[in-house]
């Protein structure tokens, strides 16, 4: 039951401390299987993300959308045998350098609909190098998408395969960034907070107060909302513009949460020996805080930054659900995985459900278009979790027994 | 006791206006033309240039223009531009808002219109007045009035689930820990996580569809229905619509008398309890059965981060002492754990609760949006819907309410919590 002896004794000079304690926390980590696999799924994560982003490059031009075209609509009005003459057996496919999507027409013929596939390649390494280019994958095989046969439905298709690989990079980066930025501002003020303490503790700990008793979704809609109004909407404004008002709008919600657990992970750290040595050796504040308190404080930051990467997908998700895909995004769907799931669940409307009792020819649930970024979600939302559980575990030793 | 409540009360003031500060500064943030229809509503059509400072003269009065200058006729004669003339109203209506105020002049203003609950207006031009078209232009409290007692029947029934299924369950995986029931635990609690409320109820909509459609008619236009249109042409969960569609309750498509319009029923406002009232025990078990779901749904998110916390607690204190001497004293097992250690996972439950009670609020715009519910998440989520355009009046009112009821919980958490734990109202 013991675990006294963590690390095997080793020959030769000690290291240096805080690499022992990342040693230790390593060999922890190791043993609890299920962490493991929750790191490992990240790390394929990442993997498919690094990939997508990196192909080779077989254009300097990156078209942003292209969608198969199967000419423009016609109306369902005619009988089905009419259109035989216009029966698309291939279509071609067009490209566009526009930032909103290409018109989604539908071809009826036959008695089935022809929707345009669209895809998107507005992928996070055309945003950041437009030198870059798209993947091949892009127009590889497309194993799931692709709904001919769903006679109801006459909204546009979207690859779900090569969006949930375009999503990957997208996803990771919204995720790391927003908690990353949220967790370094609050790792600020919490650590200044906790350290001088006082009148400034007082206040700062009011302010977080107040911030945590609005919801979060709450505010990141009014925040979104309010920025959605003061940016120019249409050509000024540009892909990174709103994308970068996204990720501020959701760091001023996130703040706090880390403000409040630095505070009190400080408040322990502050009184520890080696902090009263730094300062009988004349350290001054300012390197006292930096050099020994805020390293020293920031185990609980990389457990709740684990658990918070997974929810915000899932958030993403839940706000483009609730309509707010145009006001988040530079375009909808965009390539991210809340969105692509958001998107595709409101295919799975009251509506369509009934339309597809209603026709005659019956139709097929796309359920392809759920299930595979609903468990893109999970995945990611899983595996962090139980990475997060892990590290717990590895970080803190009253749990150990 | 008393005196720690009035202590913990008192910190409650400083608390709400720094929220409300908070949404003084994102509503200060907003363009004035949204902030007067926030407060006003929609301008009226006598206001014929709406909230726009400047006013082309065509518009205003189409005799008024003279050659290439614009003479209006009514109040102002200050003619800035050939054919524009500053909108006469419009200075009045900022005047009125004391928008032309320094900055902390509004700030006061604003929180005091917030704690005098006057929050602003329901546009005509957004989608809450399309969906509810008895709320166009009457005021945000009206609206909160009538569509809060339904979020809050929701809130009391998902509650019930969630203390009724987190404490007991945690208790026992921790009690049976690493056994079946500890693992079970963990997947509804990690699976509770991982999964998308919005996934997850489209799925059981979408499961709810496809079993009674094709059989019934059930919850759909069909034989139920009087004239065989629902007044909501939508299939939808939402107690008045249904109501609309029962024989004997509504008359070629009308609401019972107790029914406002589809969107407020009398006296409390709860349609279970109103239905008990009006004699009704089936429409109220039938109401009761179609908020079921969603209460599901919202507990199953809340449950999965309350479980770990009360597993893991009741593990720190099965190992304390007392629980040994209560053992060593001959006390039967099942007192130790419900009585001894259960009572601690109590106050472990209610801290956890009152910490994440803003997420739990938080999680009913997309759970009604996804049922269709008549409550203030919906209203919320189709006031911020940017397609018609947004409304303002009701985000920010719906926001002040949610802080307001948020701060409420929270003192009533501290209170519940230093009544279960000696030590916090003595200490």
């Amino acid at each position: 039951m013991s675990t006294s002896v963590l690390v095997p004794r080793r020959r030769g000079p000690k290291p240096h401390p805080r690499i022992a304690q990342a040693k230790r926390t390593w060999y922890l980590l190791r043993r609890n299987k299920l962490a493991l696999v929750g790191l490992g799924i990240i790390l394929m994560i990442a993997g498919i993300a690094v990939y997508s982003a990196t192909l080779p490059l077989p254009w300097s031009n990156v078209p942003i959308w292209c969608a198969t075209d199967y000419g423009p609509q016609n109306s369902q009005s005619g009988s089905p045998g009419n259109f035989t003459q216009d029966c698309p057996t291939t279509a071609p496919i067009i490209c566009t350098y526009e930032v909103t999507p290409p018109p989604n027409a539908a071809r009826f013929c036959n008695g089935l609909w022809y929707p345009d596939i669209v895809r998107s390649n507005i992928s996070f390494a055309s945003i950041i190098a437009p030198t870059l280019s798209v993947s091949p994958l892009s127009f590889g095989p497309m194993p799931l998408g692709g709904l001919a046969t769903s006679s109801g439905s006459r909204t546009p298709i979207y690859d779900v395969y090569t969006s949930l690989l375009r999503g990957s990079d997208w996803s990771l980066m919204f995720s790391v960034s927003i908690v990353g930025l949220g967790a370094l501002v609050g790792l600020l003020v919490g650590a200044i907070a906790g350290f001088y303490g006082g009148i400034l503790d007082e206040t700062l700990m009011r302010i977080v107060d107040v911030f945590l008793s609005i919801p979060t979704i709450l505010f990141v809609i009014v925040v979104v909302a309010v920025l959605s109004v003061d940016i120019p909407s249409g050509a000024g404004s540009t892909v990174i513009i709103k994308i970068v008002a996204m990720i501020l709008g959701f760091t001023i919600v996130w703040w706090p949460f880390y403000a409040r657990i630095v505070r009190g992970q400080v408040l322990t750290v502050r009184e520890q020996k080696y902090v009263e040595a730094a300062r009988a050796s004349g350290a001054r504040q300012r390197r006292i805080l930096l050099r020994h308190i805020v390293p020293n404080s920031v185990f609980p930051v990389f457990i709740q930054f684990s658990l918070d990467v997974g929810t915000i997908p899932l958030l993403i998700g839940s706000l483009v659900f609730l309509g707010f895909g145009s006001l988040l995004f530079p375009s909808t769907p965009f390539p991210e995985w809340g969105s692509i799931s958001a998107v595709s669940v409101s295919d799975l409307q009251l509506d369509f459900l009934t339309s597809c009792y209603t026709a005659a020819t019956g139709c097929v649930i796309p359920w392809w278009q759920l299930l595979f970024p609903g468990l893109a979600l999970f995945f990611f939302a899983i595996s962090v979790n139980l990475l997060s559980d892990g590290l717990r575990d590895a970080l803190d030793p009253r749990l150990r027994r | 006791m008393s005196t720690y409540v009035v202590r913990r009360a008192l910190l409650i003031p400083p608390v709400l206006v720094g929220v409300v500060t908070i949404t003084f500064v994102l509503f200060a943030a907003l363009p004035v033309q949204y902030q007067l229809t926030a407060h006003f509503g929609s301008p009226t059509v006598k206001q014929r240039c709406g909230y726009q400072p400047s006013c082309s003269c065509a518009t205003l009065n189409p005799a008024s223009i003279v050659g290439n200058n614009c003479t209006c006729i009514s109040p102002p004669t200050n003619t800035t531009r050939a054919g524009i003339c500053a909108n006469p109203v419009y200075q009045e209506y900022v005047n009125k808002l004391g928008l032309d105020k320094p900055i902390p002049e509004q700030w006061a203003q604003y929180i005091y219109r917030s704690f005098t609950f006057q929050w602003g207006t329901v546009s005509n031009h957004s989608t809450v007045a399309t969906v509810y078209p008895v709320l166009k232009g009457v005021p945000v409290t009206t609206a909160v009035e009538w569509e809060l007692p339904y979020t809050m029947e929701l809130a009391a029934l998902s509650l019930l689930i969630i203390l009724g299924v987190s404490i007991p369950l945690g208790n026992l995986s921790a009690v049976n820990r690493n056994r079946p029931v500890d693992q079970i635990s963990r997947v509804i609690s990690f699976s509770g996580y991982a999964l998308p409320a919005f996934l997850l109820g489209s799925f059981m909509v979408a499961g709810i569809v496809l079993l009674f459609l094709p059989h019934t008619g059930f919850l759909v236009k069909g034989p139920w229905c009087p004239g065989g249109e629902p007044l909501d042409e939508e299939i939808t969960y939402s107690m008045p619509q249904a109501l609309a569609c029962y024989p004997g309750l509504a008359v070629g498509g009308t609401y019972p008398a107790w029914v406002a319009n589809g969107v407020h029923s009398t006296p409390t406002g709860v349609y279970t309890l109103d239905a008990l009232v009006h004699g009704n025990d089936w429409l109220a078990a039938d109401s009761l059965v179609r908020i079921l779901l969603p209460a599901l749904l919202i507990a199953y998110g809340a449950i999965a981060g309350l479980l770990r916390f009360v597993r893991n607690s009741m593990l720190e204190v099965m190992n304390l002492d007392f629980i040994r001497t209560a053992r060593a004293g001959g006390v039967p097992e099942s007192v130790v754990t419900s009585r001894h250690a259960g009572r601690n996972s109590l106050n472990v439950t209610v801290t956890v609760l009152g910490l994440t009670f803003a997420a739990f609020l938080g999680g009913f715009p997309v759970i009604e949006d996804v049922f269709h519910l008549n409550g203030i998440g919906e209203m919320l989520a189709i006031a911020a819907n940017p397609n018609p355009g947004l409304d303002f009046g009701v985000i920010f009112g719906t926001t002040i309410l949610f802080t307001f009821i948020i701060v409420i919980a929270n003192l009533i958490v501290d209170v519940l919590y230093a009544f279960l734990d000696p030590r916090v109202r003595l200490g």
